[in-house]
C-alpha cells in the first residue's frame, strides 16, 4: 500500500469531521439493513464531498455486503454472507472478520469507527499471521442502494481472455452454516478430502471465485462459452431460455442461463451436484443455484462479477464471493493437466491409504 | 543455472506475485502458516504437473538419518509463464528451499523461496 502524506492527510480530515459531528449516540437511528463496506480504497466522494478513507494508487479496494440486525441477544453482523463480531456502542461501531489471505491462511480485520446517519467510517487494523501480510487501513460503509433493474438489454462484448486481478475480495472465511451443514463440516479434512488434491475439478462454484488462472469468453450466437484454465474446464452459457434436456444429470459445472440487464450480464446456475463450496469445504446441496453478474469497464479492460450462491439447506445467508479480472492479450489459456499419482503415493509412504479409503463416503455429498 | 538477468528480473517480479501463483488451492489444507523451515539437499526426482509442481529433495539429517522431502511450488501454467520450466532445477542439483512445513510433522515443505546453486532466488528472496 502506499499512501502519500497528502492522502493521510485528507483521510486525517475527513475522520476529524466525522469525529466531530457523530459523537452522539446511535440511538433514535435506524442502521439495520444492509451496507456497502469499502476498505482502503479509492476515495469516496459522499453527498457532502468529504473524502473518506485513504485513497491508494496501489492497492485495490476491498469491497463487501454487511448486513446488521438487531435481535433479543443484541447486534448480529454478516459480511459477505458470514458471521462476524460487532459491538455496537453509542455512535461507537467495532467489527472483527475473518478472512482467507492469497496463500489460504486466515487473518482477521479489526474495524473501528463512528456511525453517523447514512454512513459510517474509520480505520482497521490485521491481526493474525499471514505471507502477506496488509497493512490496515481506513474503511467506510454506505446505504447499499436498493436495485430495481429491468433495463432492457444492452449486450457487451466481453470476448478474450481475462486474468485475475487482485483486491475487491474479502474472502470471507467462516459462513453462516446450517446445523446439518456444520454437522458435515465438522468432519472435513480438507488436506484429503477436497476434490482438487486428486485432481477432480471442484466445479463451477470454487472455479468462479478462483483467484490465479485465467480464462476465455468465447461469444456464438445465443451462447457465451467459458474456458476456464484451472482444471481445463468449460462453462456453456445459454443467452436464450434453453432448458437442460431431458434427463440432464446435475454435475459440478451445472447448466448455466444467462441474460443482460442493461450492460451487466447475469447467469443463473442449477442442476448442480453435491459438492464443496471452497477449500474450506463447505457443502453445497443438489438443489444450489448460483447467481453470478458481470459488469464491464467503459474502456472494456476491466471484468468485475459478483457471485451469490443460494443453498438454504445449508447456508443461513447465501455466501458472496467478488471477482476482477483485466483483459489480457498477451497470454492464451494454457494446458492443464493433473496427474494424482504423487497424491496416493504420499499417503501410500504414511500408510494412510486405508483411511483415505475408509472415508470415501466423506467425497459424496447429497 | 540457466537464468539470464533479464530472466532473473523477471522471476523477482513473479515473487511479489507468488502469493496470487500459489494460491491453486489453500496452503492452510496442508501446511502450517505459523512454521517457516530452511532444509538443504540434492533433488532427486521432479514432479512438473499438476495439482503442483514437486520437487522430491533428500538430506541427511543430524542424526545421521536419511529424509526424503516432498516440496511443492505453484502449478506448471502458473510457473512457466514467468520462465520457470521443468529444466530451470534438474535431478540432482543441490537446492536450498524456505517454506511452510506439513501440517502433523509429515515431510512436505510449501516453497517460499529456493536457493539454487549459483546463489540466486527463486520465489521471495532467499532470507540471509
Amino acid at each position: 500500500m502506499n499512501i502519500t502524506n497528502k492522502n493521510i492527510f485528507r483521510a486525517a480530515l475527513g475522520m476529524l469531521f466525522f469525529a466531530a459531528f457523530s459523537s452522539f449516540p446511535v440511538m433514535g437511528q435506524n442502521i439495520e439493513g444492509s451496507w456497502m463496506l469499502e476498505l482502503n480504497g479509492s476515495k469516496q466522494e459522499i453527498d457532502n464531498s468529504i473524502t473518506i478513507g485513504a485513497p491508494s494508487d496501489n492497492e485495490a479496494a476491498i469491497i463487501g455486503e454487511l448486513i446488521l440486525r438487531k435481535e433479543e441477544k443484541g447486534w448480529q453482523a454478516h459480511v459477505e454472507g458470514g458471521p462476524v463480531e460487532i459491538d455496537i456502542n453509542g455512535g461507537k461501531i467495532e467489527i472483527l472478520i475473518d478472512s482467507r489471505d492469497l496463500a489460504g491462511f486466515v487473518f482477521f480485520r479489526r474495524l473501528n469507527g463512528e456511525i453517523s446517519g447514512n454512513i459510517m467510517s474509520g480505520t482497521f487494523t490485521i491481526e493474525g499471521a499471514t505471507e502477506n501480510p496488509e497493512h490496515g487501513g481506513y474503511w467506510v460503509a454506505t446505504r447499499k442502494k436498493e436495485e430495481n433493474k429491468k433495463l432492457p438489454p444492452n449486450p457487451q462484448n466481453l470476448t478474450g481472455i481475462w486474468t485475475p486481478a487482485p483486491g475487491v475480495d474479502f474472502r470471507k472465511y467462516s459462513m453462516d452454516l446450517t446445523e446439518k451443514a456444520q454437522n458435515w463440516h465438522n468432519d472435513y479434512i480438507d488436506h484429503y478430502d477436497q476434490p482438487n488434491v486428486r485432481c477432480v475439478s471442484p466445479g463451477i462454484v470454487a472455479i468462479v471465485a478462483w483467484g490465479a488462472y485465467p480464462f476465455e469468453i468465447l461469444n456464438s450466437e445465443e451462447r457465451l462459452t467459458f474456458l476456464y484454465e484451472v482444471d481445463s474446464e468449460v462453462r456453456r452459457i445459454f443467452m436464450n431460455d434453453k432448458q437442460p434436456p431431458d434427463y440432464y444429470p446435475p454435475s459440478a459445472m451445472g447448466f448455466s442461463n444467462g441474460y443482460w440487464e442493461g450492460d451487466e450480464l447475469v447467469i443463473e446456475t442449477q442442476l448442480l451436484e453435491g459438492n464443496v463450496r471452497d477449500f474450506r469445504g463447505e457443502p453445497i446441496s443438489e438443489g444450489a443455484r448460483m447467481h453470478e453478474r458481470y459488469s464491464i469497464s467503459q474502456d472494456g479492460n476491466t471484468l468485475d462479477a459478483v457471485i451469490t450462491l443460494m443453498d438454504p439447506d445449508n447456508y443461513n445467508q447465501p455466501p458472496i464471493r467478488r471477482r476482477k479480472w483485466v483483459k489480457n492479450s498477451n497470454t492464451e489459456i494454457y494446458p492443464y493437466e493433473c496427474d494424482p499419482d504423487s497424491f496416493y503415493r504420499q499417503m501410500y509412504n504414511e500408510d494412510k491409504l486405508d483411511m483415505y479409503f475408509e472415508r470415501s463416503h466423506r467425497r459424496q455429498i447429497d | 543455472m540457466p537464468f539470464n538477468q533479464k530472466q532473473l528480473s523477471v522471476l523477482l517480479i513473479f515473487l511479489y506475485f507468488s502469493s496470487i501463483s500459489q494460491a491453486h488451492h489453500s496452503f492452510a489444507v496442508e501446511f502450517t502458516a505459523e512454521k517457516k523451515v530452511a532444509i538443504k539437499g540434492t533433488v532427486t526426482e521432479i514432479w512438473f504437473r499438476n495439482p503442483h509442481v514437486r520437487y522430491y529433495v533428500e538430506f541427511v539429517n543430524q542424526q545421521g538419518k536419511k529424509e526424503s522431502w516432498d516440496v511443492r511450488t505453484s502449478s506448471p501454467s502458473l510457473l512457466v509463464r514467468k520462465g520457470w520450466t521443468k529444466e530451470t532445477i534438474k535431478v540432482g542439483d543441490e537446492i536450498s528451499i524456505f517454506g511452510h512445513p506439513g501440517r502433523d510433522g509429515r515431510k512436505l515443505l510449501s516453497v517460499i523461496s529456493i536457493k539454487l546453486p549459483n546463489g540466486s532466488s527463486l520465489g521471495k528472496k532467499y532470507p540471509d
